[in-house]
Parts: C-alpha cells; structure tokens; sequence
C-alpha cells in the first residue's frame, strides 16, 4: 500500500455527488455530440431517412476528395517531421546549451501557441510571396523578369507555415523533459571523454522519446485539423479536408458531400486522438 | 552544459539564431512592417505611415474587435464554468466513469472547428433550436471548441492539489459547499486564470468554425482580416492582425498578473 | 519562546480546563480497509482511552496511516465499526466527527494569515464572531504563535508552520487529535524540541485524545502512553509504551522499538512465581525475566545495547563473552560489535576501560537478569 493508495481511498458517502456531473455532461451532449451525430445521420441518410450509399461512394471517390485526403494526410506528415526536428534542434540547445535570454526565448516561442494560426501565412506572402521580400530582392539583386521563388503556394508553403505554428507544441513537453535529465550524468559523461553527440544519443534522447512520441502525435492531429493557414495562403491546388467541407458547405452549399467528408475527416481526425492519447497515457508525457 | 568549446557553442547559437528568425521573429516583424508600410515596392517599404491603423480603426475594425472581445469572453466564461464545473464533479465518479467521462469532455479538442461549424448549422437551422444566423451560434462554436482547455487546465490544477488540504479542512468541520468556496476554488485560482486566459486567446484567433456559423453583423477580428487580405488590402490584414496580436497578449499578460496575484507569488 | 506560552498564563489555565472534560475514546471494532482485493487494513480491534496518547508506529505500507485516514472519514472501512465516545462515526462524513488533524506538510491553507487559517474550521462551522476570536486567541497563546497571528503561511518556518496547524485543529475543541506523521517533515533538530512542546501540549491539555502516527520510535517513545506496532495490515503488539519497550512480545516488536540484541537460547527452567527462567546460550546459563516458556523452548534472550558492560561494577549475575569486531567511538557514546557464538551483539556504552580495546580481543560482558526478556522464537505475524 503506498500513501497515494491511502489518497485514492473511496471517502465516505459520495453518492450524492455523482449527479454534479450531469449539467456540464449535458450541455456538452447538446452542443457538440448531438450536431456530431446529425452530421453522420446527414451524410449517411438522405431527406426521406433512406441510407445513401450512392452519394457515398460518388464522393469518396471522387477526384476532389481522393486530392484533399492525400494532400491533407501528406502535409500533416511533413509538417509533423519538420517540427519534430526544428524543436528537438531548439529544445536540445535552450536546454543544454543555454544562452544570455534563452529562457525569455523559450517563453516567447511558447507565447505561438497562443497566437492566431493565420498571422504566420499572412506573414510568410509578406516574406516569400510573389511580390514579398525575398523575391523583390533576389528580382533587384540579378535583374530577374520573374518572382524566381514559388514555394509559398504549393504544399511547402503551408508545411512551412505548419512547422512555425506548431513547433511550440513539440518544444514545450521537450522541454519538461529535458529538466528532468540528470545534469550530473551528462557532466560525468564528459568527463569520461563522451562526445556530445554520443551523450545526445545515450543519454538525453532516450528521455526525449515520450516527449517526442506525444508532441508528435499532438502534431499530427493538429495539423489534419489546420484550417486557417491553408485558406490564407489560397493556393487552388493545396486543398485539405477542412478546407474542402468549408468550400462545399458554404460556397457551393452542398450540405450532403460536406458531411460525407466532414465524417472522414473526424474519423481520421479522432483516430488520432486516440494514438495521442493513448503515446501521452502510455509513456507518462 | 553539453558543449564546452567556445567556437562549438557560437556554432550552435547562430543555427538556433538563424531558426529562431526565419521561423519566428520574421513574422512577427514582418507583419508589424507590413502595417506600417506606405509604398512597398522593393525589399523594403519606401515609406511608413500609420494610415492603415486609421483606416482600419474608422471602418468595421471597431466592430470587430468588439465582436471578437464580448465574443471571446463570454465564450471563456461560459467554458470556464463549464470545465470547472466538470473536473470538480468528475471527481466524484467512480473510477471507470470518470476516464470515459473525461476522454469525451477532450474530445472537441480533437475535432476540427470547421466540422463543429458544420454540425452547429446541420443541428440549429431549425426551430425549435433555431440559432443559425444569430450571434448565440458563433459563441456556442467557440465555447465547444475551447471547453475542452479549460477542463484540461482545470483537471491538471486538480490533479496537482494535494488532498491534504480538503482533507484537512472536512475534518475541521468544513461542509462540501464551504469547502469547494474557502479551499478548493481559492487554490485552483491560478489555474482557472491561466485557463481563462488561453480560451480567451484561442477564441480571439479562431476561424474554422467561425467562417462557418457566423452572421452578418458579428465579424470577428479573423473574419475580418481574412476578407480584407482576401480582397487584396493586405496592409490594412496585417494592421488588423497586429491588433489582434496586441490585444491578445496584453489580455494574456494582464491575466497573468492576476493570477501571480491569486497564487500569492 | 513557545515554553512561555505553555506555562500557564491564565488564558491557558481556562482553555485547558475547557478542553479537559472534552476527550474521547476512540474504538475500533474489527476495522478493516481494503482496496479491491488488496486488504490495507485486518480486521482491527482497539481501544484509546479518553485523554491517551496512542502513538501507531511501523514501518510504511504497514496499515497504520489508513487506520487514521478510518478515524478521520477519508476512508471507507470495509468492515466494522468505528466509535468515538459514544458516537457510532462509520458513516458519518468527516466534517461530522468533531475531529482536529494535523498532516505530514501542514497543508496550512496558503491564502489565508495565520488567524484565518486557525478560525477556519469555527467559521465552517459557523460559530460566532466572539468565539471565534476568542480561541483563535487561544489557541495561536497555546503554541506560542501569538505574535504571528497577521502572517501568511510561507513567510513562516516549517516548525512554525506546524504549530499553526496545530493551534488550527485545537481551536475546533476537537475530541480526538489526529496527529499524521506530524513531525517528518522538519529537521532533526526542530523535531527533538517540537516533541517535546507536543509532550507538554498534552501535559496542558490531559483530557485530550491523541492518535499519533509516525514511524519514528523515538516520538513514540517519548510522547505516547501506549504503542500499537503495525505491520503488514495488522497490529503486532499493543501495550503501555515502557513494558512494550521492556518486555517485547515478539521480535518484530524488540526489533522495531529501539535497538535490541536478541541472542538464540534453549530454555532450561521455566520461571516460577517472581523468579527469573534459565536459559542457555551455547555452554552459558543465563538467567532472564521470561513469560510462560517451559523448559525445552527455543526462544530469544534480548538485550538492549545500552545494558551490556564491559565490567561487573553492578555485580551483574550474566556474564557472556565475545569476539571484539568494530568500535565506533561517537563522543558521549561509543558503540561495540561484538561476536557472540555468531550472533553480532550491539553494546553501547559511557563507560570503557583506560585503553579502547582494539578489534580481535575477546571481552566479557555483564548484564542484569532485569533487564532481559525472553522473546518467542518463532515471532512476529
């Protein structure tokens, strides 16, 4: 028996409180899992309560919906890759190699996650758009006719974007996890002549990894679910699944195929979820 | 210290410098410049002027702000009873209970806004339930997207209280009620402030589900900066955007001290 | 500081008074706790007499800890009934059972001053203002921590901290005081003297019922009319705290309760009437206070450490003798290890000869029939 065990101990008489729980269950039910559920009555049942399984089947096959699936399940991938390197590439230096400010740099990234997700891509036209900064200046500098860089509006633009937004996501567990390394067992290391990369390797990267597992699985859902950076770069051939229920909802109003892939799309979406919850659950980060 | 040459050191530094700028200060700069750019031609804007500032101030930007500020508070507050209200009694659960319980309460954290705005407008377009095209389906969009922060937050401050001090205070003679009033609420304080104050910031960026519900008349701040940079008045955007970025970090700031405050710190 | 406090002015004198007749006994009646399967707690049965300090001692995971957690309400026994006076308290919430408690880390409410956190449980209670002030008064006097009525929790010390919690669980007049592990949070230093203000709070306050747990044998030594032993869920002993110490029945107990040295003998006479049994060691016979042992039992002869000497200035009747193996002088103490027919024997003592012997020697040693027990061999739960 451990003192926790003593804590967890059921206390006397709870059984009145256990309809506290019904009010917040409720309004939760109401607001968001009944919409949910019509969402799939509507994508699977037409007007007259018949199923539909013709529609279905048009639309998971169509072309616009096979494009957007891959685009969205390919950019969340690279984008997921990339801040799980740029954040274990930041986290390993704040962390262990500390400079004057690194700890207001730290927080100044973690303040990202509280920022609007569509600033970065309005940035980014500013930056790397056809008339932004870095083809004006290359333009200017070699007396080019046309913007030479293009990326921006292809799937890299909105990776990039997704790697700037969601990086503090994967920096912030690192972190954490990174203060809880032994200080101590990385400074006997050196002494016994390890290599910095030799005690990355052995020594803090074995910490990182639940850190890295749930970031990244956080990153993968986040980053399926992103709505704001795709509209705001426009691009018309990076088209993702949110923004596909967007445009077939409101500008071409077409409820049914709206649902049929807002259905995919939370499915994968809960799928994930689920692979976050169970990497966080499982390995404690 | 993992690197202990100097020149090691200064290499790792200037990549973390070169990172750090292209992905993060870049932007921030680079939208404030942009709000404040009169001619931009070349690499930089030949001019500056505060016009778009004015410009955006004297147009619908007012609105907006208003409509993003009463928006995401009533929204937060909304939440924060909420997701207060569900961790406190989630504890109460059996053990079984409360994990399912507490999984479904994350869960519109997982869901992506712009399908909690469709299935706002599949489920409300019709009386009895008719809120489509009212203001009161853009709150709810954003009290179910951000109620599940606050209940995270909530539950982690939970988790981190030591029983002893309920425990403590039952033996003294303190009734549930005065309990949760005197002891429980007063020690979450810091984390209901630090909750509020994320769901404040996630509703004020919020675009997903918004563009999906919202009604004429209710713009908020992303709305609008969308349809101002989608029209191609990209300068008035940023202006716009940088209000946005102010006010959301003046709010979180502000919340911050007051929650320094209530945790006597 | 607090010494003042506690010898008398006459706002004490009153508030003892008061607290006097407000004790309670507090019974246990086949109490059992478990969790699923796992059973914390054996059925308990034992009483505390009203104005008694039970110390519950063992070492962690032994039970003792959720025996209190029973008695405060944040525990559902499984079985059985708990009594306090009168009073069935199974199923009463804690916040009906008219109890003080006082926690390892103070848990002091910390947005509240110092009197806040002591009027804390009469404003739950909804007690008056006049009351109120008056035993916040009190109480604050009681541990001396008067002049710090105005302050916040973290701007005290940890010794500090602790007598404010208890001034908080005594302004309540609670018939039973709660005392888990009380003092494990301090210094060795601040434990010895708030020990000691514990002993003379109880002096000042007879009437009051005192559950202490800990697992430290030195508080409970110190502080404790009584000692109940946990271990593994169950009690192993329970009596008056110097016979349990004197006279241990088992060897869990001779072990767990100060040092003892427990050499294997073979009973060779019973004890008869006020006499004292044989018993052999090896080729020695030595004589010990004994229980109901025949002749033939094989049983543990213990000795404390402290009662063993090098010389028979007391003309000491037992005498053994072993292989010299460490010396540890401390200062005031020095401590032996001894080889006694394999067994390590432990000798601490105040007295040596001129010369510290070294290792290797062999030395007798002395000791009173008086002060040995004979400890069954086959003990402990």
């Amino acid at each position: 028996m451990s003192e926790a065990a003593v804590i967890g101990a059921r206390p006397a008489r709870v059984e009145t409180g256990k309809f506290w729980i019904l009010p917040p269950a409720a309004l939760l039910a109401l607001l968001f899992f009944y919409p949910l559920a019509l969402i799939a009555r509507q994508a699977f049942f037409d007007d007259s309560g018949m199923a539909n399984v013709a529609e279905v089947t048009r639309v998971l096959h169509s072309r616009f919906f096979l494009n957007a699936l891959i685009n969205t399940v390919s950019i969340s991938v690279a984008a997921t890759a990339g801040c799980l390197i740029v954040g274990l590439v930041l986290a390993l230096i704040l962390a262990f190699v500390p400079f004057p400010g690194s700890r207001f740099v730290a927080r100044l990234i973690d303040t990202f996650i509280a920022l609007p997700t569509f600033l970065v891509t309005l940035a980014f036209t500013f930056l790397y758009g056809s008339a932004g900064m870095l083809n004006a200046g290359l333009m200017e500098a070699f007396s080019l006719p046309l913007p030479p860089v293009n990326f921006l509006y292809s799937s890299w633009g909105v990776v990039l974007a997704e790697v700037t937004v969601y990086t503090p996501f994967i920096l912030r567990p690192l972190l954490a996890a990174f203060s809880l390394v032994d200080r101590g067992q990385i400074e006997a290391a050196s002494v016994l002549g390890a290599r910095p990369l030799r005690i990355v390797r052995q020594v803090i990267l074995p910490a990182a990894i639940p850190a890295l597992i749930a970031g990244g699985s956080l990153c993968l859902l986040l980053t399926v679910n992103e709505f704001g950076i795709v509209l705001f770069i426009g691009a018309k051939g990076v088209i993702t699944l949110p923004l596909l229920i967007y445009g077939k909802a409101i500008q071409e109003s077409q409820y049914q195929v709206a649902c049929i892939i807002a259905v995919i799309n939370i499915a994968l979406s809960l799928g994930l979820f689920g692979l976050y919850r169970f990497a966080a659950g499982r390995l404690g980060a | 210290m993992l690197v202990w040459s100097r020149s090691g050191r200064l290499v790792l530094w200037a990549l973390f410098a070169l990172v750090f700028g292209v992905l993060f200060l870049a932007p921030l700069a680079v939208i404030l410049l942009s709000s404040l750019a009169g001619q931009w031609n070349g690499v930089l804007p030949s001019s500056l002027t505060t016009a778009h500032y004015g410009d955006v101030l004297h147009g619908s930007a007012g609105d907006a702000v208003k409509a993003s500020l009463v928006t995401g508070f009533l929204a937060s507050a909304l939440a924060l009873v909420s997701g207060t209200w569900a961790a406190l009694s989630l504890r109460l659960q059996g053990h079984a209970l409360r994990r399912l319980l507490g999984l479904l309460f994350f869960i519109p954290s997982a869901v992506p806004s712009v399908s909690v705005g469709l299935g706002l407008l599949v489920a409300f377009s019709n009386p009895p339930l008719l809120l489509n095209g009212t203001v009161a389906i853009v709150m709810v969009a954003h009290f179910v997207l951000i109620s599940a922060f606050t209940f995270g937050n909530v539950s982690a401050g939970l988790a981190r209280l030591s029983p002893d001090f309920e425990q403590v205070a039952s033996s003294l003679g303190a009734r549930p009620g005065y309990r949760l009033w005197h002891v429980t609420l007063p020690l979450l304080a810091p984390y209901l402030v630090a909750a509020f104050g994320l769901s404040f910031a996630l509703s004020m960026g919020e675009l997903g589900a918004t563009v999906m519900v919202y009604p004429p008349g209710w713009v908020t701040l992303p709305v609008s900066i969308f349809s101002l940079t989608d029209r191609g008045d990209v300068f008035a955007g940023a202006a716009l955007t940088m209000i946005l970025v102010v006010a959301t970090l003046a709010l979180l700031l502000g919340l911050e001290r007051v929650a320094a405050r209530a945790s006597g710190s | 500081m607090s010494a003042a406090a506690f010898t008398g002015t006459n706002v004490m004198d009153i508030d003892a008074a008061k607290v006097r007749g407000a004790g309670s006994n507090v019974h246990f009646d086949k109490v059992s706790v478990a969790y699923g399967a796992h059973v914390v707690l054996h059925p308990l049965t034992l009483d505390i007499a009203p104005g008694e300090i039970l110390a519950m001692i063992g070492p962690s995971g032994s039970g003792k800890t959720t025996a209190l957690r029973a008695v405060a309400g944040f525990v559902r026994p499984a079985s059985g009934r708990i009594r306090i006076g009168a009073t069935d308290v199974t199923d009463l919430p804690p916040y009906e059972r008219g109890l003080g408690m006082v926690v390892q880390n103070y848990a002091l409410f910390p947005h509240m001053r110092v009197e806040d956190n002591v009027a804390f449980g009469l404003r739950a209670q909804g007690a008056d203002r006049a009351l109120i002030a008056e035993r916040v008064r009190d109480a604050l006097g009681t541990v001396g921590m008067s002049a710090f009525a105005k302050r916040l929790p973290r701007e005290l010390s940890g010794g500090q901290q602790q007598r404010v919690a208890i001034a908080r669980a005594l302004a309540v007049r609670p018939r039973v005081l709660l005392l888990d592990e009380p003092l494990s949070a301090l210094d060795a230093q601040i434990r010895r003297n708030m020990v000691e203000e514990i002993a003379k709070l109880h002096r000042d306050l007879p009437g009051l019922t005192i559950l202490y747990v800990t697992h430290d044998q030195t508080e409970a030594l110190t502080l404790a009319d009584k000692i109940a032993i946990m271990r593994d869920g169950r009690v192993c002993s329970h009596g008056p705290t110097g016979e349990l110490y004197r006279r241990p029945p088992n060897r869990f107990t001779a072990e767990f309760l100060g040092r003892a040295n427990l050499l294997p003998v073979t009973v060779v006479e019973a004890a008869g009437g006020k006499g004292f049994a044989r018993a052999a060691l090896g080729d020695t016979t030595l004589a010990s206070a004994g229980r109901d042992e025949k002749a033939g039992d094989r049983s543990l002869l213990c000795i404390r450490p402290q009662h063993l000497s090098l010389t028979d200035e007391g003309g000491h009747s037992n005498r053994i003798s072993g292989l010299l193996r460490e010396v540890h002088w401390q200062g005031e103490l020095t401590h032996l290890v001894l080889d006694v027919d394999g067994t390590a024997v432990r000798v601490s003592t105040t007295r040596l000869p001129i010369a510290l012997p070294e290792a290797g020697t062999r030395l007798p040693l002395f000791f009173a029939p008086a002060d040995t027990s004979l400890v069954p061999e086959d003990a402990g739960v």
